[in-house]
C-alpha cells in the first residue's frame, strides 16, 4: 500500500499530471516497450526460472506456469 | 486526484505532434499489451548459468529456447515456446556441511502455447504448458481475461490455473506421487500519467500433494501449501533523458511461514543508433520456514544432523526455506540493428547469504551460495 501512496504522490510531483486521465494522443510515451510489463520475454522467464529454484518465494505476475523438479 | 491548472484540451498543432510522434513509433510497440499485435517475432534465446558455494563449482545450466508470437487475423495472436535445461556438476548442497561429491546430470524439456482474442475492450487468453524430466513430469493449464476501462487507462484483470505435477524419483523413497495446485490472478493497470503506468497484481495459489525433496535425508514437508503475493509494479518515463525506471516490489507469503520481500529496480537508457542500456539491482530477503532446523554438527554421527530428531514431524535443513537476503546485480544490452533484428544481451551477478536477512531469524551455518548468469537473445520481427 505504500507504494500505492508512492505513486499517487509522484504523479501528483510530475507537473500537470491529469491523473488518471490520459487521452489517447497523449499515450506516444506509453506505447515505447520498456514502459510495458513485458513479462512474456525471454529473460524474464529465464529469471524467473532461476528464482524459483533458489528462493522459496515465487509467482507474483501470472497464473498456470508448470512446476519442475528443481525446487 | 492531482489538479492541473493548465487546459486539459491540447491545441492543435500539439496534438499534431503528438499524431506525428505515434505515427513514428516502431513496428510493433503497443499502447496497452491489451491492443492486438502489428507484428509477429521470433526469438532465439540461450542461458548459461553457474553457481558455487564455499569456492567450490556447482551447478552449470545451459538453456537454449525458441519463443514466437504471431498476430492472426487482426484480432488473435498465438505464442509459443520450447526450453531445454541442460543440467549438471557437483549435486546440489542443501546444507554446508554436506559433501556435493557426487556428480548429477539432468535435462528438462519444457514447453508452452497459448491462445489469445482481442476484443474491442480486453482481452481473452487460454493457454498451457508441459514440463518433463527423468524423474518429474508436469501439466499446467489456464485462463486469463482483462477488461478496459472506456477510457483504456485502467485495465482488469483475471486468472485462473492449474498445474497437476508426477514426481518419481530414482531413489525410490516415494514412487508415483503427486502434487496438484490451482492458481488464482486479480489484478489492475492504471495509466498515472502521460509518463507514468502503475500495476497491482495478486495471486492466491492452493497446493495438495508432495512438496518434500526426495534427495534429501531428514525432509519432511506437509502435504498442504497455500502462497499468496502482492505484486506492485510503476514504469515512469523521464522525459529530460527519454530514460525509463521501472519499479517493482513484491510481498510472498505462504503457509510453511516463509515470508518474502522482492524488490527490483530497472532502468533503461536508449542510446543513438540503436543501442540501449539497462542496468538492474534487485534485492531479497526471506524469513525461515517453520520447520525449517539449522542442524547440529555431532563429531561421532557426522553432520548435519538436525537438533531433537525423533523421526516424526515436519523437518527440513533445504537451504532454500533457510532465512537469507539476496543481491542481484544485471547488465542488458540491446542493439536494434536494423527495422526487423534485435539483440539483447545480459550479465547477471547473484549472491545469498544468510546474515543479509532483513527479518526473522537467519541461518548461520550456511554459507554464502554465488551464481553468474548470461543471457542472450535475437530477436526477429516480421
Amino acid at each position: 500500500m505504500k507504494m500505492v501512496l508512492l505513486l499517487i504522490l509522484a504523479s501528483g510531483l510530475s507537473g500537470c499530471a491529469s491523473f488518471g486521465n490520459v487521452q489517447p494522443w497523449e499515450k506516444g510515451t506509453l506505447a515505447r516497450s520498456e514502459m510495458t510489463f513485458n513479462d512474456g520475454h525471454l529473460f524474464s522467464r529465464y529469471d524467473d526460472h532461476i528464482y524459483t529454484s533458489r528462493e522459496a518465494s515465487s509467482g507474483g505476475a501470472g497464473v498456470g506456469g508448470g512446476g519442475c523438479g528443481c525446487n | 486526484m492531482t489538479s492541473c491548472d493548465n487546459n486539459q484540451q491540447p491545441n492543435q498543432q500539439a496534438l499534431a505532434a503528438s499524431i506525428l510522434a505515434a505515427a513514428l513509433l516502431l513496428p510493433g510497440l503497443q499502447v496497452h499489451a491489451e491492443t492486438p499485435p502489428a507484428n509477429g517475432v521470433i526469438s532465439l534465446g540461450y542461458l548459461d548459468y553457474r553457481d558455487s558455494q564455499s569456492g567450490l563449482d556447482r551447478i552449470r545450466v545451459h538453456a537454449p529456447s525458441i519463443s514466437v508470437m504471431a498476430p492472426i487475423a487482426g484480432v488473435w495472436s498465438v505464442s509459443g515456446s520450447v526450453v531445454v535445461d541442460d543440467v549438471s556438476g557437483a549435486s546440489p548442497r542443501y546444507h554446508t556441511a554436506i559433501s556435493g561429491a557426487s556428480h548429477m546430470d539432468d535435462n528438462r524439456k519444457a514447453g508452452d502455447a497459448s491462445l489469445t482474442r482481442y476484443f474491442d475492450r480486453g482481452t481473452l487468453t487460454v493457454g498451457g504448458a508441459y514440463s518433463t524430466e527423468h524423474d518429474y513430469v508436469s501439466r499446467a493449464l489456464s485462463l486469463q481475461g482483462s477488461v478496459e476501462s472506456e477510457s483504456h487507462n485502467t485495465t482488469w484483470t483475471a486468472g485462473i490455473g492449474h498445474a497437476d505435477d508426477r514426481i518419481d524419483p530414482v531413489n525410490h523413497v516415494v514412487t508415483n506421487e503427486r502434487k496438484r495446485s490451482t492458481n488464482f490472478l486479480l489484478g489492475v493497470t492504471q495509466v498515472l500519467t502521460t509518463n507514468d503506468i502503475g500495476q497491482l497484481t495478486l495471486t492466491h495459489d492452493e497446493g495438495e500433494g508432495y512438496f518434500s525433496d526426495p534427495y534429501k535425508t531428514f525432509d519432511n514437508r506437509p502435504r498442504s501449501r497455500s502462497e499468496s503475493t502482492l505484486l506492485a509494479r510503476w514504469n515512469h518515463h523521464i522525459a529530460s533523458t527519454g530514460a525509463t525506471s521501472r519499479l517493482s516490489y513484491r510481498y510472498y507469503h505462504d503457509s510453511f511461514g516463509v515470508r518474502g520481500h522482492t524488490l527490483g529496480g530497472e532502468y533503461v537508457q536508449p542510446l543513438s543508433q540503436g543501442w540501449s542500456v539497462a542496468p538492474e539491482l534487485r534485492l531479497y530477503t526471506q524469513s525461515a520456514a517453520s520447520f525449517y532446523y539449522d542442524p547440529i554438527y555431532d563429531a561421532r554421527l557426522g553432520a548435519p544432523f538436525p537438533p531433537g530428531y525423533n523421526g516424526s514431524g515436519y523437518m527440513s535443513a533445504d537451504q532454500r526455506l533457510s532465512g537469507f537476503g539476496a543481491v542481484t546485480l544485471g547488465l542488458k544490452v540491446s542493439k536494434q540493428l536494423d527495422k526487423l533484428w534485435s539483440v539483447d544481451v545480459k550479465a547477471s551477478a547473484y549472491q545469498q547469504r544468510g546474515s543479509w536477512r532483513l527479518f526473522h531469524e537467519g541461518s548461520p551455518g550456511l554459507e554464502a551460495l554465488r551464481a553468474q548468469t548470461i543471457q542472450i537473445a535475437v530477436n526477429r520481427q516480421w
